[in-house]
């Protein structure tokens, strides 16, 4: 691992003390993985490897529905966490598939080094107290959007906060995410500024 | 009639479902695994060993196909199967585990599996051809999602009445992969399919 990626991982970790952390060990836990794009990095039905970390590209979590749709639960992008987590923390299959919208390099960690991490350093703890809260917090709000906004809102909210690389992912995938019909997406794309 | 769109999603997620089904096989007693229903019904090592059989005849045509076949720039999409594809397809799918279409082995996709001589080292290697082969028809799924699939279709192992186009071909072979898993179910519980 280079030092600039070293740099974005410390950032990610932000709770963590890495003072007291032998820093060539907790470098050599991390692999660096290459996704072209639209590349499964997790399929369905597999048990989840790997926690990753985004160095460049999207990716696109989601599940088929019954009539084999898929329906996109999230995004991981440059700097934020992806994979299966469930999955991953339970090693059992995964329901989601996690796709390559573009090409893509993760840093991956297997679950025996991660756990090993939260062992050794009580640091990783409060990391992961920070990081779990993050991410309820932000379900449970993405839960209140899907339910009261109107299409418009959604799309409204979602492209005023959204990075600038999820803007330029196939118009499917974020139309999914907002709960509606691709060609709602588009009309709303071409009436709407934000 | 409802019409058929097939992915390599779905097709994907259906064949890891069965590498784990086939895992927890593996790990039953030699005795249950060789033992039909009756003497004249198959056992779980003869189903598997039939669905190695039946994929052999395709692996070299889904090989060839693959190579011929030019790389597209667009997104994996879904593909509609046609309607006689459908119809052939449709025939081998089980039914909310039932399998509803009672048909006919061909004597070449018959295992022939002496049970009376086989050890567990022959188990053994029925499964791992078993995985062999259908991981190169995971392989051949996910290399498909790149290419342009309506440029070659294949001859179907029961010949030129059913051609496939690749995606038919892969939902055809999944689907009765899936028809003989209930009938392990039905084996393994004491219920012939």
């Amino acid at each position: 691992m280079d030092d600039a990626n070293f740099t974005r991982l410390k950032a990610f970790f932000s709770h963590v003390d890495f003072s007291a952390i032998d820093i060539a060990h907790f470098k050599s836990l991390w692999v660096e993985k290459e996704f072209k794009q639209y590349d499964f990095i997790t399929e369905a039905g597999s048990i989840e490897r790997y926690f990753y970390f985004v160095l460049e590209g999207v990716q696109a979590i989601y599940i088929l529905n019954e009539k084999g749709e898929k329906v996109v639960l999230g995004f991981s992008y440059v700097g934020s966490p992806s994979g299966v987590f469930d999955s991953f923390i339970n090693q059992e299959p995964s329901h989601s598939f996690l796709e390559a919208l573009k090409p893509s390099k993760l840093l991956a960690i297997s679950l025996t080094d991660y756990q090993w991490l939260f062992e050794n350093y009580p640091g990783f703890y409060v990391w992961g107290h920070e990081f779990f809260k993050n991410i309820l917090f932000g379900r449970l709000h993405r839960e209140v959007e899907i339910l009261t906004l109107s299409a418009e809102q959604r799309y409204l909210t979602f492209m005023q906060r959204c990075p600038e690389a999820l803007k330029v992912i196939p118009q499917k995938y974020l139309a999914s995410y907002l709960n509606m019909k691709p060609e709602t997406f588009s009309r709303l794309r071409s009436n709407i500024s934000y | 009639m409802a019409k058929l769109y097939i992915t390599p999603e779905n097709q994907i997620q259906r064949l890891n479902g069965v590498f784990l089904k086939v895992q927890e096989l593996q790990n039953l007693p030699f005795t249950q695994l060789t033992t039909p229903l009756d003497p004249k019904s198959w056992s779980v090592l003869e189903v598997i060993e039939h669905l190695n059989k039946s994929y052999l005849l395709y692996y070299n045509k889904l090989e060839a196909a693959l190579q011929n076949l030019p790389d597209t720039e667009n997104d994996p999409s879904e593909f509609k199967a046609r309607v006689w594809q459908k119809i052939v397809i449709e025939a081998q799918r089980p039914k909310n585990g039932v399998v509803k279409w009672k048909l006919k082995t061909l004597k070449r996709f018959e295992p022939l599996l002496d049970l009376s001589q086989l050890d567990q080292g022959d188990a053994n290697k029925v499964f791992e051809d078993f995985n062999k082969l259908h991981q190169h028809l995971k392989t051949c799924i996910l290399e498909s999602r790149n290419k342009e699939l309506k440029k070659t279709k294949i001859t179907s192992a029961i010949g030129p009445i059913v051609l496939f186009y690749l995606p038919e071909c892969y939902e055809f072979l999944i689907c009765h992969i899936e028809r003989h898993m209930v009938q392990i179910e039905g084996i393994l519980s004491g219920i012939h399919q």
